[in-house]
């Protein structure tokens, strides 16, 4: 079942002199079971996207549908905790939100909120903690010890303890190292395909939408400016130049091949594949 | 919780806007000694009508006084029904059940009420027509005379301007990490006893950590850039007394001198 905004606006603090439309009738069909990238500039409305997907954010006008629910502007929700155990979000720098003793404790907060027991949450934090990366020697020690990217991957083990269906990340490689954020993405792509989770990322890093993920949704000024999917998305790069993002090198090296007279494929997204038709051309003209 | 009246700066244009911040320091601390004299009714509708003139020359507006004081309702409904148990002389106004209401406990209360809004009234007019910046400026050279007895003047200055400035910043942070922990199932309002006091833990430890961590991080900073407390410093930003100021001290001694006079006789 797709995930549907229906004209959705939200403003923050409505009806004061500080008011800020930061979504304006946004119509936009999501659908489940794919790795969504969801890209625009700081201030386009991302974030506050994305907290509307467990509720954090309630829509001030239109609505939304998700999973089997309607949250719409014109009635207050209820049990909103129940949409909250299946659509899991993880904010940026989530490493801030870790405060247990001991990190096995801190990953079992969120499934004992939901109502698992002692054992069973313990369990999970057990399961979860080789997910991420790290290994179950970990989960006595207390979080506060740990490197900030070992935090990071505490606090993503945090929510998938709760087992949720659609897991949202805002930006979960930033400040990252290059091959930290690799095995961050490769985790969330290992959850997607192994575990059939519906995955939405926020991402400024295009190299990662093009490796990673399946669908994009371009935001721009609190409106939806494209979704589509992603190999579509970089046969034609002019919305990035147009939204001053640079394309991923695959991308910008085959237009800039392309443009000195190259007769090579726009479809083409792998170094391999630009190789071979580079190969191919030069072959051509010996 | 972005709609906090109190304590915050409003960008205006008017006279007691200009005014220089220890002028207003001074004339708070000179006003609030007069709101504690025993002055009674009459002494009270003068101050009531100098603070209302006050507001009006700064150009705050009524509903702005309103949502700083609204915080303090709780404590004046406390006040009177402590009064009420407490006091039990003078007439009996009414009776409530069997419960008897006396006329001591009903004037105490409102006594303490005009007070509690009238110094209310006073210090949001001196917070909200004077930057933080100016307003630590102001304590830190009113304090200055102190340092012969070692008083650390401008440390003490500097303490508050960072405390000040750091205020928005706890609050966003709160607020993030209460999104953060409700993703994970913690519900602020609802819940048992035992999961209420684990959600404010939940809240409270995230924020202590990363208030440690932004001490640190300016702590660094500063020192990065050769901050050195005790050293003496040139400013950009000279205060200087203008005959406004002057009037200011005048009208506030008038007052409180007035209302002196007014019990001695």
């Amino acid at each position: 079942m797709p995930i549907t905004f229906q004209k959705l606006t939200h403003e923050y603090n409505a009806g004061t002199p500080f008011s800020y439309l930061a979504l304006d009738h946004i119509d936009l069909n999501l659908q489940e079971g794919k790795i969504t990238a969801i890209i625009g500039e700081t201030g386009s409305g991302k974030s506050t996207l994305v907290q509307h997907l467990n509720a954090l954010l309630l829509p001030t006008e239109g609505s939304l549908k998700i999973l089997d629910r309607e949250i719409s502007a014109s009635e207050k929700p209820k049990h909103l905790k129940s949409l909250r155990k299946h659509v899991g979000l993880v904010f940026q720098f989530p490493e801030y939100q870790l405060f247990e003793e001991t990190i096995a404790k801190d990953i079992a907060f969120g499934p004992k909120n939901f109502g698992a027991s002692e054992e069973e949450a313990l369990q999970r934090a057990k399961d979860v903690i080789t997910l991420v990366g790290l290994d179950e020697s970990y989960l006595e020690r207390s979080p506060f010890e740990l490197s900030g990217g070992q935090k990071r991957r505490v606090a993503i083990a945090g929510i998938l303890a709760m087992d949720p269906d659609i897991l949202v990340l805002d930006e979960p490689a930033a400040g990252l190292d290059p091959q930290g954020a690799k095995e961050m993405m490769e985790l969330f792509v290992r959850l997607h395909t192994e575990f059939h989770k519906t995955i939405f990322i926020v991402t400024h890093d295009m190299e990662h939408v093009l490796r990673y993920c399946d669908e994009v949704v371009v935001m721009d000024h609190g409106h939806v400016k494209t979704t589509c999917s992603v190999s579509s998305f970089f046969q034609d790069p002019s919305i990035l130049k147009e939204m001053g993002i640079h394309p991923p090198a695959v991308v910008s090296l085959r237009e800039s091949l392309r443009e000195v007279g190259f007769e090579i494929d726009a479809s083409i997204l792998t170094m391999e594949q630009l190789a071979q038709a580079v190969a191919k051309e030069v072959g051509h003209h010996e | 919780m972005n709609n906090i009246a109190l304590g915050r700066y409003l960008p205006l244009d008017s006279c007691i806007h200009r005014l220089d911040p220890r002028a207003k320091i001074i004339a708070l601390i000179l006003m609030m000694v007069a709101i504690f004299l025993p002055a009674g009714w009459i002494g009270y509708a003068l101050l009531g009508c100098a603070v209302l003139c006050l507001t009006v020359l700064a150009k705050l507006k009524m509903n702005f006084l309103w949502r700083s004081m609204k915080p303090m309702m709780f404590m004046l409904v406390f006040l009177l029904i402590i009064n009420l148990f407490m006091l039990q002389n003078g007439t009996i106004l009414f009776e409530i059940g069997s419960f008897p209401i006396y006329s001591d406990a009903v004037f105490q209360t409102l006594y303490i009420t005009v007070r509690l809004m009238l110094m209310i009234i006073l210090t949001t007019v001196l917070t909200a027509t004077t930057k933080p910046l100016d307003l630590t400026l102001g304590i830190e050279h009113l304090l200055s005379p102190f340092k012969v007895i070692h008083l650390p003047a401008h440390e003490i200055a500097m303490m508050i301007s960072i405390a000040l400035r750091f205020i928005p910043t706890l609050i966003e942070e709160t607020q993030r990490i209460m999104k953060a922990q409700a993703s994970r199932g913690v519900d602020m309002e609802e819940g048992k006893l035992k999961e209420k006091i684990m959600s404010i833990l939940s809240l409270i430890v995230p924020l202590f950590v990363s208030a440690f961590q932004h001490a640190d991080d300016l702590a660094n900073a500063m020192e990065a850039r050769g901050y050195v407390p005790d050293r003496t410093r040139t400013r950009y930003k000279q205060l200087h007394m203008h005959i406004g100021d002057y009037v200011i001290f005048a009208i506030c001694f008038l007052i409180l001198g007035g209302l002196l006079v007014f019990l001695w006789i």
